[in-house]
This record gives structure tokens, C-alpha cells and sequence, in this order.
């Protein structure tokens, strides 16, 4: 690949692949994983599984050590994962019975040029570590997926609604029992309206 | 029918409270016996770029403490995905970032690829560098020109819009659109290049230099420009890392982070561009870099056009079974006939896993995360717009910043809030 | 008695006075700068150096309400919004006119979900539809040409909501007199 010239230090950690294979640990073969070794070895306990596909390395733990294996990876002197591209959550109710949320975090080594998606499941009601202590950004993310899902961060500092309104008593959007209206119609309050609106609602599409 | 309970204000033209909409604290004393005083700044106000509201805590002219409330254009783009095909929803990633549409259809039709494991012919994907650099041309013109008219410098905007137009003709020759695009599809282009479309490219590079020097001559060393910029709203390298930050605000920091270099997509590992880096991390560094990607983006079309100019194969992959089959096999053979028709009404069954997909946007790591549970409709879509990420760290910067800087700082993340509320 | 009737509602003088009053509103038009969504760039573009919107129509955009008479509703009304945007309307003073531009003002556009007002005149009364997803800024030229050709019309007197009201009651008045006088 044709670097610039800031680009000098990095450019020895970077494989040739084609395609897509431009992570630097694009071997199929998980147990050569760096990082997948490295946290194997030291939370046999809670590191569950590791998946591949796509060139991508998801990697899934046990919700309670869930900030603790991010913390273990940020501070790790080689693997560097010092960066939280983006947090979210999957409501997994259609594909499984239990436990229903998937707390999704991709996280990025800006040094080492690895991508990782880490993955905790947990239930209904049940709370996760919050990554507010590991990475900042991780703030308006949990608070996003606490308004969409209901999913409650433990540690968060300022836990509260952030895209929708703070009186929101509709539920979590992004639910997937939740339909995609919403359960109330919005009150119509123009007095001044003098034509109906005519009903060309298809009521077919979406729910 | 009982009426039912609004969960927020009722409305009424002859109410006169809105407890809903303001909820400015009253003042009150801190224990040194200096009153603080509570502003609330937004939602309509023109130099939060849209609608944002902003309540700040101020000791005379100083911001303690600022609380962004975005979200008045939650538009539910996330929870619609759920409810169409994949190739439908490629115009509703135009609306994220309106000013920069082809950069999102680009991310997103990117991850779709990589779910179906499917590659765009290379002159498709050349096309798609031209365009999305023009586009990021156009969104970074956009940003100049709000920026300056937020600082002061009215002018700005009326010289930046100007050349924005060539860009949006570009576009509109090109797909039809002037804003909202809905330029990629999923496997390339299906339709051929109308003509005069590269000699109007053509211009517009030929123009592009000049006007850009008109830009930095107005504001590099303008005084006002730069008492208002330097120094301002400092974000260390560790910060940047730390709140997630991407695109300039990263690399204004001097941090060495851009997707088409780190994990490059299209063809960028085979152009040639540089990725400017700023040093101090302030407003002026990340208006610098900005400028400077205005440089590369404009350095990067003149490679990728003089390649593919004349340039006559295939932009579509139409030998994958995901793509919709050619408009003239359609018309004429009955195997493509039954292809198209079933396309069409039940599009296609992507393979069951997830992807994660990040393209360098102009305004930062856009990314596209996709679940898919081998249904035609992805069973989650997750939008990771960079704005939204990047405002976070707009308390961190506000935090003993002046009043007045206040609109630096927020024009200086260059959000748009349709990206960043979704 | 039927040639003179309905003759002397109006009086010529304040029809006179009302056109004079619209001219003058429909050529300085001062819109309301309220972008909330992607048309509020097409808005912006018109504005600006190529379309030229407020130096050809005299209009002037303020960022006041109290300083406006029109405001353009650009772009989606969501719930969260919809609040804020009625209190600017009653911020605004009279006479005041609202434009609709787009889709997703006028009916809810592309975006029938949980958090999406379907159509601003559920908020507000709208005199003016412009549609498009996003309306080029010839389309808002030519929603602005339409305001004033409805601007031209307006009577001053007879207040704007109450004009349709009065004279469907006199016509129901005058109908059930004649009716009288037949049967």
C-alpha cells in the first residue's frame, strides 16, 4: 500500500492482503489472535468465545468483567486498545429467548491497527458495567443506548435520556416489541385547521 | 375514546407555559458568594447549526458547566431501517449528513458489500473516490462558511457557497439530485455517465485552486480570525482518544488516525494523498487541517479522474446474484425478468452475521454496523455518525471557555444534527 | 333590492388601504432563520450567492420571531420539536404566514416512525405547501410567488381565521332570509 510520510512508524505492522484483509491479525485461525490469546489466558473464567467473520473478531465476555477486560486491554503495554469506536446494544428477542440484549462495543487500537467487536449479553433489567471509567466517549453512547433500549449502565455518571424527550413515557424505541409509530397517535392541536387531513395512512407497512 | 395522555406538553396557543421546552434553573450563589447564572442557548438560535440547545452555567463571562441536549431531529432513522430491505435504504442515509449524502450512502452501501462479500468493479469504485471526495469537498465548504459567519466573518459564506454550487451541478448531472443523492448502489453504478459530466469535473478543478486561495487569504491571517481562534478550545492528544474523537478533531490534535490510511476501503491504498495532522489542538489547528483536506480531496479527484477517464468497462458487479440484473436483460431475457421481479418485491437474502464497516467522512469515522439474521431486512442497523461522538466532548472543551467562544466551539466540531440525532 | 345587495360590506376606502399594506408585506417579506433539517440547506442555498433569494424578494431573514412574518419550516418536525416550533409561531407577530417546505414538513416525508410529527399543520396553520425531499430553491421560489400572490388577497379587517367563518354565516343567513321570503 502507498503510505504518506507520517505514515512511516506504522508501516511495518501492516500486512499485504487484498480485499478486505487489511486488519493486521487477518489470520482465520482465532487462536492466533493476539488478543484472543492474551485475554484466554488471563480471564479463562470470562472470556467466553470468539467468532470470526468477515475479517472482523468478535469476542464475547461475561457482562460483569465487562469494563474490566476493557480497562485490562487499554492498559496493556503491546495490545493498546486505547479506542471505543462506537457502543451500542442488539435486542436479540426475535433470534433467542435468553438473555435478551447484546451490549456491543467496537473497540479499535489506534497503534496496532486491530478492530475488535467485544460482546456481553445480558437480560432484561439487569445493569452492565459502564465504560465511562475506560474511555470518555463511552458517555453520550451508554446514555443513547439507555434511552433506546433501557439498558441500565452501572457507574454511569448522568444516566438520563438524551435524543428523546426527558418525559418520554413511551418506552424504549429501539425495542424490538416497540412498534416503529410508536403506541400514540400525536394530538392534532391547530385549531386554525380548516381542511381534514385525509386518511392515506397504509397501515400494511412496517409495525 | 378517553383521551389519551400526552407524555409531553399539551399545546395550546392560548397556554402560555411550556414546562416541556424550558427549564432554565434559577440563579443561585456559589459558596463564594458570586451568583451563577443559568442561559439557555438553543434550539433556534443560527449558530448552533440547527437545533440544538445548549444550557449554560456561567460566573460572569465564564462557562462552568455546559449541557448539550440534542436530539430535536430524532427522526427514528435506526428503527426504520428494521422495517426495510437493504437496497431500500439507501436514501435515508442521505438524510444523516445532509450535506455530505454520498459519503453515507458510501458507508453504508460499503458495510452492505461486506456483509454480501461482494467488490465493485474498479471503475466503479474509482467513481465512487471522485464523488465522495467532491462530496467531502462540498460538506468542508460548508462548514467554512458557517464557521466564519458563527466567528464574524459574514463574507465567508457567500464565496464558500458559490463554489459549493459547481459541486452540487456535479451532482445533479451525475444522479438527478442536488442534496440528497442517493448516488451508490449496492455493486456499483447500474447506469451509464451522462455526458459533459468530466468536462464539468474538469472545470471545477481548474476553478477549485484559486478560490481556495481566496478563502485562506480572508481568514489565515486575518486578526480577528485568529484572536478568535488560537488558543481556543484546546483539546489534548489524550482527550481526543479518550472521548472517541474522529476526523479533524482527532487529527487537529496531532493524533495520526484516518480510515482511508488506517484501514483503506476503496481504491485509497493506491492514490496518493496526505493526511494533515495539527499540533496544538485548537480551533485554528482543526480549521487548518480542514483546509488542508480541502487540498488533498481536490488532490485525490485530479489522480482518480485522469485513471478513469477513458475509461469504458462494467461499473456494476452483475454477476453477483445480489444485484439487481441489467436494465436491457431485463427487457430482454425471461431468466433476468424473474430475477428483477423477485428482487424487487423480496429483495435478497443476506447471510446471517455482523459487520462493522467505517469509512473516513468528512466530518469523521462514519460507521455502519449491521446485523443481519439471513432475513432481507437487516435485524439491526447501527449508525455511528462521527458528529454525534464529537459533540460529546463539547463540555470537556466548553469548561472554562468565555461566552462568546461558545459558537467557535460548536462550529469548530462542525456537526449537522441530522447526523447527529438520527 | 337584489343589485345593491352585499354592494357596501366593503368599503372601498379600507380595500384601497388593505392593498397598499399587502403590497408593502408582500415585497419586504422578513422570514423567521429556522433550519431544522436537510431543505434548511436548500434555504441556505437560496439565500446565498447564486439564487440570491432575500436581495431579489426584499426579503431579510431574522433570528427573531418578534422581527418576522414568515417563517419556513424546513425540514422534519418531530415531537421533541414540535413544542418549540409553536412557540415561536406565537412569538411571531401578527400578520404572519407559515411556508411549508418538503416532504417531511407537509406530511411526515420518508419517516413515518415513533418520534416524527406527520405534517407541520398539526402544529401550525400553513399557508403555503412547497413540496420535494428537498425542495430545489426554485421550488421555494416558486412557493414564495405563491405566498404573495396570496398576500396580495389579504383583508386586513376581516381577521384571517375569522373571514371564512363570517361569511359562511352570512350566506347561511341570507339564504335561510330568502327562503323566508319565499316560502
Amino acid at each position: 500500500m502507498t503510505d504518506g510520510e507520517n505514515q512511516t512508524t506504522q508501516q511495518t505492522l501492516v500486512p499485504t492482503g487484498t480485499g478486505w484483509e487489511r486488519e493486521l491479525y487477518f489470520d482465520d485461525d482465532l487462536s492466533k489472535h493476539p488478543v484472543v490469546r492474551e485475554l484466554r489466558a488471563v480471564f479463562p473464567d470470562d472470556f467466553l468465545d470468539a467468532v470470526r467473520f468477515r475479517n472482523e473478531t468478535t469476542i464475547y465476555v461475561n457482562p460483569a468483567k465487562f469494563r474490566e477486560i476493557a480497562f485490562y486491554m487499554r492498559d496493556h503495554e503491546k495490545l493498546q486498545v486505547n479506542f471505543l469506536s462506537d457502543l451500542t446494544a442488539v435486542d436479540m428477542l426475535n433470534l433467542r429467548t435468553a438473555p435478551r440484549f447484546d451490549v456491543t462495543a467496537q473497540i479499535y487500537s489506534i497503534p496496532n491497527r486491530i478492530r475488535l467487536r467485544m460482546k456481553a449479553s445480558i437480560d432484561d433489567g439487569m445493569s452492565i458495567p459502564s465504560l465511562v471509567p475506560v474511555f470518555n466517549g463511552a458517555n453520550w453512547m451508554e446514555r443513547e443506548c439507555f434511552d433506546m433500549f433501557g439498558i441500565f449502565f452501572e457507574g454511569h455518571p448522568n444516566l438520563r435520556r438524551i435524543l428523546l424527550q426527558d418525559d418520554w413515557d413511551e418506552g424504549h424505541p429501539l425495542r424490538k416489541d416497540y412498534p416503529t409509530r410508536g403506541w400514540k397517535d400525536y394530538p392534532v392541536y391547530n385549531k386554525e385547521r380548516t381542511i381534514r387531513r385525509t386518511k392515506t395512512r397504509w397501515t400494511g407497512r412496517g409495525v | 375514546m378517553e383521551p389519551v395522555k400526552t407524555p409531553f406538553n399539551v399545546m395550546d396557543s392560548t397556554q402560555t407555559e411550556y414546562s416541556g421546552t424550558l427549564m432554565v434553573e434559577d440563579e443561585h450563589e456559589l459558596a463564594s458568594g458570586e451568583r451563577v447564572m443559568t442561559l439557555n442557548m438553543g434550539p433556534q438560535h443560527p449558530s448552533t447549526h440547527g437545533v440544538m440547545r445548549v444550557l449554560l452555567k456561567l460566573d460572569g463571562e465564564t462557562v462552568i458547566e455546559c449541557d448539550p441536549m440534542i436530539g430535536y431531529l430524532h427522526r427514528g432513522t435506526e428503527k426504520l431501517s428494521e422495517t426495510k430491505r437493504y437496497a431500500q435504504i439507501v436514501p435515508w442515509t442521505d438524510r444523516l449528513d445532509y450535506t455530505a449524502a454520498p459519503q453515507n450512502n458510501l458507508g453504508y452501501v460499503l458495510a452492505v458489500e461486506k456483509l454480501l462479500g461482494l467488490n465493485a468493479p474498479e471503475r466503479a469504485q474509482y467513481w465512487r473516490v471522485i464523488m465522495v471526495e467532491l462530496s467531502r469537498i462540498a460538506s468542508h465548504l460548508v462548514w467554512l462558511g458557517t464557521h466564519a459567519l458563527d466567528i464574524g466573518a459574514l463574507s465567508m459564506s457567500l464565496y464558500t457557497f458559490r463554489e459549493r454550487e459547481m459541486i452540487m451541478d456535479i451532482f445533479e448531472t451525475f444522479c438527478g439530485a442536488r442534496l440528497t443523492t442517493n448516488m451508490m448502489e449496492i455493486g456499483g453504478f447500474s447506469r451509464q455517465l451522462p455526458d459533459g459530466l468530466i468536462p464539468q469535473i474538469r472545470n471545477f478543478l481548474r476553478v477549485f485552486p484559486s478560490k481556495l486561495k481566496e478563502y485562506t487569504d480572508l481568514l489565515s491571517a486575518n486578526p480577528i480570525w485568529l484572536a478568535r481562534t488560537k488558543g481556543v478550545g484546546v483539546i489534548t492528544p489524550e482527550a481526543a482518544i479518550s472521548y472517541s474523537l474522529t476526523g479533524a478533531c482527532l487529527r487537529g490534535s496531532g493524533i495520526n488516525y484516518d480510515v482511508r490510511k488506517a484501514d483503506p476501503y476503496l481504491v485509497y491504498d493506491q492514490l496518493d494523498f496526505e493526511v494533515p495532522l495539527g499540533q496544538f489542538g485548537d480551533v485554528f489547528d482543526r480549521y487548518l487541517v480542514r483546509v488542508e483536506e480541502l487540498r488533498q480531496a481536490h488532490k485525490i479527484v485530479t489522480q482518480a479522474l485522469n485513471y478513469i477517464e477513458n475509461d469504458d468497462r462494467p461499473m456494476m458487479a452483475y454477476e453477483s446474484a445480489y444485484v439487481m440484473p441489467p436494465h436491457m436483460g431485463t427487457m430482454t431475457t425471461a431468466e433476468d425478468m424473474q430475477r428483477h421481479f423477485v428482487w424487487v418485491i423480496k429483495g435478497f437474502s443476506a447471510p446471517v452475521g455482523e459487520v462493522y464497516h467505517a469509512i473516513e467522512h468528512g466530518k469523521g469515522e462514519f460507521g455502519i454496523h449491521i446485523v443481519s439474521d439471513g432475513g432481507s431486512m437487516p435485524y439491526r442497523l447501527r449508525l455511528r455518525t462521527p458528529d454525534y461522538v464529537n459533540l460529546g466532548v463539547l463540555p470537556h472543551m466548553a469548561q472554562g471557555a468565555m461566552l462568546a467562544d461558545m459558537v467557535a466551539l460548536i462550529g469548530t466540531i462542525d456537526i449537522v444534527l441530522g447526523s447527529v440525532d438520527r | 333590492m337584489g343589485l345593491i345587495d352585499d354592494r357596501f360590506d366593503k368599503n372601498i376606502f379600507t380595500t384601497s388601504l388593505d392593498f397598499l399594506f399587502n403590497w408593502g408585506r408582500r415585497s419586504s417579506l422578513w422570514w423567521l432563520q429556522f433550519g431544522l433539517a436537510c431543505c434548511a440547506i436548500e434555504m441556505i442555498s437560496a439565500s446565498m450567492a447564486r439564487f440570491d433569494l432575500s436581495e431579489r424578494f426584499g426579503m431579510l431573514f431574522r433570528s427573531s420571531p418578534r422581527a418576522a412574518d414568515l417563517m419556513i419550516v424546513a425540514g422534519t418536525v418531530t415531537k421533541k420539536m414540535a413544542p418549540i416550533v409553536r412557540t415561536l409561531y406565537d412569538q411571531m407577530s401578527e400578520p404572519k404566514w407559515v411556508l411549508s417546505m418538503g416532504s417531511c414538513a407537509n406530511v411526515g416525508g420518508p419517516y413515518d416512525t415513533y418520534a416524527v410529527v406527520q405534517g407541520v399543520d398539526q402544529v401550525v396553520p400553513v399557508d403555503v405547501y412547497v413540496p420535494g425531499c428537498p425542495p430545489t430553491p426554485e421550488s421555494l421560489y416558486y412557493g414564495i410567488l405563491q405566498l404573495q400572490n396570496k398576500i396580495i388577497k389579504f383583508d386586513t379587517i376581516a381577521r384571517k381565521e375569522g373571514k371564512g367563518r363570517a361569511e359562511d354565516q352570512r350566506v347561511a343567513e341570507r339564504q335561510l332570509a330568502m327562503a323566508g321570503i319565499r316560502g
